[in-house]
């Protein structure tokens, strides 16, 4: 696989590997409960972010499958960390891979998510050649199947009580793309602007 | 929770009890042939196959911790003919979740027999196995499968679309759910 080019640049954000100076930004989202629900390990304690951070300052490539690519969500005008992103390469023969992401709700309803998603989506295909990608969220997170559904995701799975999360039953619903669905136009639109220059 | 159920299971046509090893030609009978193999992970069977797959399965016949599989053989009361095959996996405990399953020999297709037992597997789970939700899969393409789960009442929660490959092949998957309420409610209407 080529070499990885970091940062990534979208219209507000600058998508970029962890430090551990993130601290103070990352614990102001990572401890709510609703981002719990989908990290590796709970946070519950500023040591547990810290830990955290240190894991998610390492995930800055796929090299093989079930390794993950972490990366903050930084705002271009003021340099202020609003959130993360990160794709789990899950399996390599078939080409699947899970985008996971969380912001800090002081900042979110501005569309960042959706550029930071766009861009990794863009990434997971382009790059890494990923065939399928998928996204689990709370059945109740009416913001993550909004967003979800505006990416132009389908809705695979909806499980109702299959399992308990934090002794309630839990409702969760999985989203995906294939390559071939995703921006079918892409290549129309390639030939259009490099027409253009000449 | 420790469950041994006392078999076999009666429903009107059909007895579901533990295989034996007298039941290794019947089994072969099914599990050898290329169109009931389609849709399972395994490749057809051979005659030796069946007879260790047997040989598990007289022990599966209880739940003790989780994982533990119920199969049993399914024959019709009339005559004890072997037609086909089901089974209950005790996915959760904690969660209190089941795994349905089924295998019928095709030349007994059509009567309502695997709708017959496995309405009896429900029972089971949702009685006996105090289960709050039961689940089963099946290639998209399999439509007796999921037309079958649809007669139990049961919804379609997922289908994944080239999540995995199958024998070669991009896999098509659906997975269906009924919950305890659901099932309860049925049961009364």
């Amino acid at each position: 696989m080529s070499s990885l080019r970091l940062p990534i640049g979208t219209d507000n954000l600058v998508l970029r590997p962890f430090k551990r100076c993130d601290l103070d930004a990352v614990r102001r989202y990572h401890i709510l409960p609703s981002v719990q629900r989908y990290v590796e390990r709970p946070t519950r304690y500023e040591e547990d972010v810290a830990a955290a951070i240190a894991i998610m300052c390492s995930q800055v490539d796929l090299h093989r499958p079930g390794e993950t690519l972490t990366l903050a969500m930084v705002r271009k005008d003021d340099a202020v960390l609003v959130g993360h992103v990160s794709l789990k390469w899950s399996d390599a023969t078939a080409g699947q891979g899970e985008l996971r992401f969380a912001i800090d709700p002081a900042h979110s309803g501005k569309g960042y998510l959706t550029q930071a998603l766009t861009a990794m989506i863009d990434l997971a295909f382009d790059h890494f050649r990923i065939h399928r990608l998928m996204v689990r969220c709370d059945g109740r997170s009416h913001h993550s199947i909004k967003l979800m559904q505006k990416l132009g995701m389908r809705l695979e799975a909806h499980y109702r009580e299959h399992a308990l999360f934090q002794g309630e039953w839990d409702e969760e619903l999985h989203f995906a793309v294939l390559d071939r669905e995703w921006r079918p136009n892409a290549k129309v639109q390639e030939l259009h602007a490099r027409a253009r220059v000449a | 929770m420790a469950l041994y159920p006392d078999f076999p299971l009666s429903t009107e046509r059909l007895r579901l009890r533990p295989f034996t090893r007298g039941d290794v030609d019947g089994v072969f009978a099914y599990r050898g042939r290329d169109d009931v193999a389609r849709y399972l992970f395994d490749p057809p069977l051979s005659r030796e196959e069946c007879a260790l797959a047997i040989q598990q399965r007289t022990n599966q016949t209880g739940f003790l911790e989780e994982g533990d599989r119920i199969v049993l053989a399914v024959e019709t009361a009339e005559d004890g003919n072997l037609v086909g095959e089901v089974s209950l996996i005790w996915r959760s405990v904690e969660a209190r979740q089941g795994e349905l399953g089924w295998i019928f020999h095709p030349d007994h297709h059509g009567r309502g027999y695997a709708t017959e037992a496995t309405n009896a597997l429900l029972e089971l789970g949702f009685g006996a196995a105090d289960m709050h939700r039961i689940y089963a899969r099946c290639d998209a393409r399999n439509e007796p499968s999921w037309r079958l789960m649809e007669r139990l009442g049961m919804r379609r929660e997922a289908h994944f679309r080239e999540h995995g490959l199958f024998k070669g092949l991009w896999d098509e998957e659906f997975y269906y759910a009924i919950l305890r309420d659901e099932w309860l409610s049925l049961r009364h209407a």
